[in-house]
């Protein structure tokens, strides 16, 4: 089963999203900002991280960086999601792939695809 | 702030009852949450209902859950008398089942986790939850509440649906839903004297312009029929001018003469006057002129289109063949039911349909007589005329005035006269134990006329006007040349008799 880390403070977001990978047969871990999230990593390596861009105490592209300035974890997929267009991005916060929000689940599912997270067998 | 570039398209559902799409600036937003709300029989259920159907025959999949006593079959059975039912979408395209249990049993949050099941298996587009307010029932705290709709508009989103929220709450106490969902969609049955007018009022609608204030709507075999306030829906008119300086006859060479070449293109002409003054008759002459290529129209309230046909044919005008040709058409409606939009959105769109360049608005009273509020009527009419001008109608309005006779003309409708561009008034004058039509243009938009009193004959060949009529004629108080001369005459002897009261004195 693989994991993936959704990283957002948007509490009914994340839950929503743990709740949907989870029928999709993920294992989903949560946490509330970039801080959190790091640690998360730190506990449990994620297959996938999920993470939003504007967050309190630590942003999204804070926590890439802080995961890119790491070996062990540089090769982690990073899938940002935002509501902001990726003009309004920093230039050197490089993801592997960006989810426009508000998005629905065949584009998040269509995502993962693409990004070789099929889906555990049901 | 967002680039402008980076704006992304709203995506809108249209919804099937007419009038609402103009109301909601096109429909309602994909992926938002709206409550629609009123009492028990506003028409809530039907509303959604319409809009579910509509939304599945456009392909869209509907998901109708409800949480209140009304079971599917009674609802399905109520709602198969209603021409927008259509029983072959039922089950496949639209779903109804009942979650009353399930939030019984598992409360709020057995009631998400069932809807988002549901939704993404059935990959529903479109989710109705009819009686939310069991919802808010079981929730323990207004926070549970919140937090409900807040995770209802996460998987609207997650889904890929819109959602309609049904509730009996009004308005008058605002609840934690009402600050979170995208829209309140308002329905009332309003009470006013010895009439009911069903009403809908949009009073939140985020991300999108919508018409503010009530609008009228109507509950028939067809459904739902919204009539968008017409001076809210035509608030910001254009400027443009198709008629641009023509000239418009008006069926009476006598009259157009006096016009100096006819009625200016796409103007307002109020008639004056009592009844049987000949204002009909002005404007059945003026509908004659009626041709395929220019269409007239003739909208009334108190005449019948077969009497309008056979006081036509009194005149040597053949209504009939017109119509038959696609000339003319004669729309009735007998002022027993009150809803003035419904009457200026008829008035539009038969208009509009044929592209009529004139029409004859019979009888202005019988907008009045629908006006709930009559203090509208003023802004009604601007914005009616406004449009009108717009299509590049010319269009004569009567208006009927209480008194035959009369030294004050009392108009029944204040501002008409200055709303409108020409003017003209009809008396009633008594000559030799004969009553005679008088005629007189008052007003006439940017131009020059004659602005002479003429009597007014109506013969079986039509009406004309007469010559002027004599200096001393004061027809507009309905008295005579003859009476007048006498009024005259004792003025003159009253002088001579204060003459010789002065003289004695001195």
């Amino acid at each position: 089963m693989k994991t993936v880390l959704v990283v957002d403070d948007e509490v009914g977001l994340a839950d929503a999203l743990g709740d949907v990978l989870r029928d999709e047969k993920f294992d989903v871990r949560i946490a509330r900002n970039g801080m959190d999230g790091l640690k998360r990593v730190h506990e449990q390596r994620p297959d996938l991280i999920l993470l939003d861009y504007m967050m309190p105490i630590m942003d999204g592209c804070e926590m890439l960086k802080a995961l890119r300035a790491d070996a062990s974890y540089r090769d982690i997929p990073v899938l940002l999601m935002s509501a902001v267009a990726t003009s309004n991005i920093p230039a050197d916060c490089t993801v592997t792939a960006f989810l426009r929000k508000p998005f629905d689940i065949d584009t998040l599912m269509a995502e993962l695809e693409r990004l070789g997270m099929t889906r555990s067998p049901k | 702030m967002i680039a402008k570039s980076t704006q992304r398209p709203r995506e809108r559902l249209t919804t099937g009852v007419p009038g609402l799409d103009a109301v909601l600036d096109g429909g309602f937003l994909r992926f938002g949450v709206y409550i629609v709300q009123g009492k028990p029989g506003a028409g809530k259920t039907i509303l959604a209902n319409q809009f579910c159907f509509h939304h599945a025959a456009n392909g869209g999949r509907v998901l109708y859950v409800t949480l209140l006593a009304e079971t599917h079959e009674r609802m399905l059975f109520n709602l198969e008398q209603l021409a927008f039912f259509d029983s072959s979408l039922v089950a496949d395209q639209v779903s109804y089942l009942s979650a009353f249990s399930n939030l019984e049993e598992e409360g709020l949050k057995g009631l998400i986790e069932l809807l988002r099941r549901e939704a993404r298996s059935r990959k529903i587009t479109l989710l109705v939850i009819d009686g939310i307010i069991a919802v808010e029932e079981t929730a323990q705290t207004k926070s549970d509440f919140k937090k409900f709709i807040h995770e209802l508009q996460i998987h609207a989103t997650l889904v890929g649906c819109t959602i309609l929220l049904l509730t009996t709450a009004s308005t008058d106490s605002v609840g934690p839903e009402h600050t979170m969902v995208d829209g309140v969609v308002e329905v009332v049955d309003r009470r006013i004297a010895r009439f009911s007018e069903r009403e809908l009022e949009v009073t939140k609608f985020r991300g999108s312009a919508y018409l503010r204030g009530g609008h009228a709507f109507r509950i028939t075999r067809e459904g739902i029929d919204v009539y968008p306030r017409i001076e809210s829906l035509l608030q910001d008119p254009s400027p443009e001018d198709p008629c641009q300086a023509a000239r418009v006859s008006t069926g009476m060479p006598s009259l157009d003469a006096a016009l100096h070449g006819g009625l200016p293109c796409g103007t307002g002409t109020v008639m004056f006057g009592p009844t049987g003054s000949g204002k009909t008759t002005v404007g059945l002459h003026f509908l004659n002129d009626s041709r395929p290529s220019g269409p007239g129209l003739h909208f009334g309230f108190y005449e019948t289109p077969a009497r309008i046909v056979r006081k036509a044919k009194a005149l040597g005008f053949d209504f009939e063949a017109k119509q038959k040709e696609r000339a003319l058409e004669l729309l009735w409606h007998p002022p027993t039911e009150r809803m003035l939009d419904a009457l200026g959105h008829r008035l539009l769109s038969a208009v509009r349909e044929r592209g009529v360049k004139r029409v004859l608005l019979d009888g202005i009273d019988g907008l009045l007589k629908a006006a709930v509020y009559p203090d509208r009527l003023t802004h009604f009419l601007t914005a009616v005329t406004n449009e009108l001008r717009l299509q590049g109608a010319t269009t004569m309005y009567s208006v009927e005035l209480p008194d035959l006779f009369s030294t004050q003309v009392a108009l029944p409708m204040q501002g008409i006269s200055s709303l409108l561009e020409n003017v003209f008034l009809f008396r009633f004058v008594e000559q030799n134990s004969e009553l005679r039509r008088l005629f007189t243009i008052v007003k006439l938009r940017d131009s020059n006329y004659d602005g002479t009193l003429r009597e007014l004959r109506i013969t079986s060949h039509g009406a004309e006007l007469a010559e002027p009529l004599g200096s001393e004629t004061s027809g507009t108080t309905g008295k005579s040349a003859r009476s007048l001369g006498k009024v005259g005459a004792t003025k003159a002897a009253s002088r001579k008799r204060r003459l010789k009261l002065r003289a004695r004195k001195a």
